[in-house]
């Protein structure tokens, strides 16, 4: 009778260990970036179908490999290699244009992992946090426009322009200023990478002044060595490039 | 006998040729879809920023066996269905939507999948003829298998349930195979895992046990089979017209012996995927198709 109730026991409690353990993952993210869409439950729902990577307009959704392990064929996004255009194509005059309804990813996804998100400036700013791809963190210090007044490529190429990317601080008084004093507002920034993608303070760029592989005009010299400047004051270890996207916490 | 002969012929219309034709087309889509919805690759992407870029091409059509987008009309493979629901806890209903008609092809029809659509069963019964060829040269290692399908199956839906990862798509080679084109054709690229498994399975098919991927090892085939094993749509023997010629027998991809149908034995419904080999080799058309319960 003694041995019966213990063993009971034992097995309500093995049942409750395996119950907690049905539900424990469900809240984990790994640190990559993942797609416009993609949720907390993302890696639960993903069945590796493929089509966000087909139906990606600028192919910037690519898959992990086997090094991965269990998470291999799950679709990502490298900034520094193609990064998201939110699915916008900018016309001759400077203005982007939705070229689809939804965010196509969204659209393809078959299993609801990649959320539908509707293409439209005024929604994308507003997308729920736990639904963005990242946040960008910006450094000042290698910063080219802070440092040298000379860059602005972050803010003008953001898809979410004076939303996401400011010209400048709205809360700091900086008087005598012409240039653009890039900030991030992370309310609405998206995290689509293009920042850090188009940002110029990177190892490879510095290193084209050193080589002089490259003929390089005036101008492009006197920013490479800026950009070596810049590098070189912050170290080895410094985070490349000045904007970076990372995961939200 | 003789009358016999003259009474009974083979079927003149084999049910080979329908299904090679199905076949062929879905292996013809499954290379199409990534070539139309390809975006042009005469510009790098990693030179040129917002502002330069060629219109990209938007078509609503992607997707291979395990999951299918024409348009807003979906099909979903059931395995994946039931792997997503197991680890996510949840039910999607579009998604739910979408199993409905490969599902009930499943129990009405059976595993149809695996021997009318699947494009690499399809490669794979070519490959028997490889596998025959090379056998005549002495090329041949015969392996004595047991059926893992199920074991695999309920290990990775245990593992889609308590690590809440579905991860059967990485032993699906009809999934494998659309997916190594979708990274060809988007990105000019491949993947180790998925060409790996193939070209293993390939290698292993020629030179060893002919279908032995079919029969032993893969988790969603056996999945179709548990699904489709109660189905409408059977092969039939007519036990008088039986000859006992065992050319059945023979010409059966699984080695199910569809003659002991006629002699009374014991057979493996669930393995059978209707592929209608038997009936195509029977000299008197004896082995017939039918909708109803099984004899």
């Amino acid at each position: 009778m003694k041995t019966a109730q213990i063993s009971r026991r034992s097995f309500i409690k093995e049942l409750g260990f395996l119950g907690a353990l049905l539900f424990l993952p469900l809240n984990y993210r790994d640190a990559v970036i993942r797609p416009p869409g993609a949720g907390k439950d993302f890696l639960s729902r993903c069945i590796r179908c493929g089509q966000c990577i087909e139906a990606c307009p600028y192919d910037s959704i690519m898959a992990l490999d086997i090094t991965a392990g269990a998470l291999a064929h799950t679709p990502y996004i490298n900034p520094l290699k193609t990064p998201c255009y939110l699915c916008q194509q900018r016309g001759p005059d400077g203005k982007d244009r939705p070229i689809s309804k939804y965010l196509r990813c969204g659209e393809a996804c078959p299993t609801g992992a990649i959320r539908k998100i509707l293409n439209n400036k005024e929604v994308l700013a507003k997308v729920p946090e736990e639904m963005k791809m990242g946040v960008s963190v910006l450094n000042r210090d290698i910063c080219l426009a802070w440092k040298y007044d000379s860059c602005g490529e972050c803010y003008y190429n953001c898809p979410l322009k004076d939303k996401a990317l400011r010209d400048r601080p709205p809360g700091e008084l900086l008087e005598d200023i012409t240039g653009i004093r890039p900030y991030v507002d992370q309310r609405y920034c998206i995290g689509c990478g293009m920042c850090n993608y188009v940002c110029p303070v990177k190892r490879h760029i510095a290193k084209s002044y050193m080589d002089r592989t490259i003929k390089l005009t005036y101008f492009e010299e006197r920013y490479a060595a800026m950009v070596r400047n810049l590098i070189g004051a912050a170290g080895e270890s410094v985070k490349l490039p000045a904007i970076r996207v990372v995961l939200r916490p | 006998m003789k009358e016999t002969k003259s009474e009974h012929k083979a079927h003149s219309l084999k049910i080979r040729y329908p299904r090679r034709l199905i076949q062929l087309s879905v292996l013809s889509i499954l290379i199409w879809i990534p070539l139309v919805t390809m975006n042009p690759h005469d510009w790098s992407p990693s030179r040129i920023v917002l502002g330069h870029l060629p219109p990209p091409t938007v078509r609503e059509i992607s997707g291979d066996t395990w999951s299918f987008t024409f348009y807003g009309f979906r099909l979903t493979h059931p395995v994946a269905f039931f792997e997503e629901v197991l680890a996510a806890k949840v039910v999607y209903i579009p998604f739910a939507v979408s199993v409905i008609i490969p599902l009930m092809v499943t129990l009405l029809l059976g595993r149809v999948f695996c021997s009318w659509l699947c494009p690499v069963g399809f490669l794979l019964e070519l490959n028997q003829k490889l596998n025959a060829t090379l056998k005549k040269f002495g090329l041949h290692y015969e392996l004595k298998l047991k059926d893992f399908r199920y074991i695999i199956l309920t290990l990775s839906l245990l593992f889609s349930l308590l690590f809440a990862v579905p991860i059967i798509s990485a032993f699906d080679p009809p999934h494998v195979f659309g997916r190594e084109l979708i990274y060809i054709f988007t990105h000019k690229a491949i993947s180790l895992s998925g060409v790996g498994l193939l070209a293993a399975i390939f290698l292993f098919e020629s030179l060893s046990t002919s279908r032995a991927w079919c029969n032993y090892f893969c988790p969603s085939g056996g999945a179709l089979s548990l699904l489709g094993a109660k189905r409408a749509w059977r092969i039939r023997m007519e036990k008088d017209r039986c000859i006992y010629c065992e050319k059945c027998d023979r010409a059966c991809p699984y080695y199910l012996e569809p003659m002991r149908l006629a002699t009374g034995g014991d057979f493996n419904w669930t393995k059978c995927d209707n592929c209608g080999l038997c009936r195509d080799a029977c000299p008197t058309g004896a082995i017939t198709f039918r909708f109803g319960r099984r004899l």
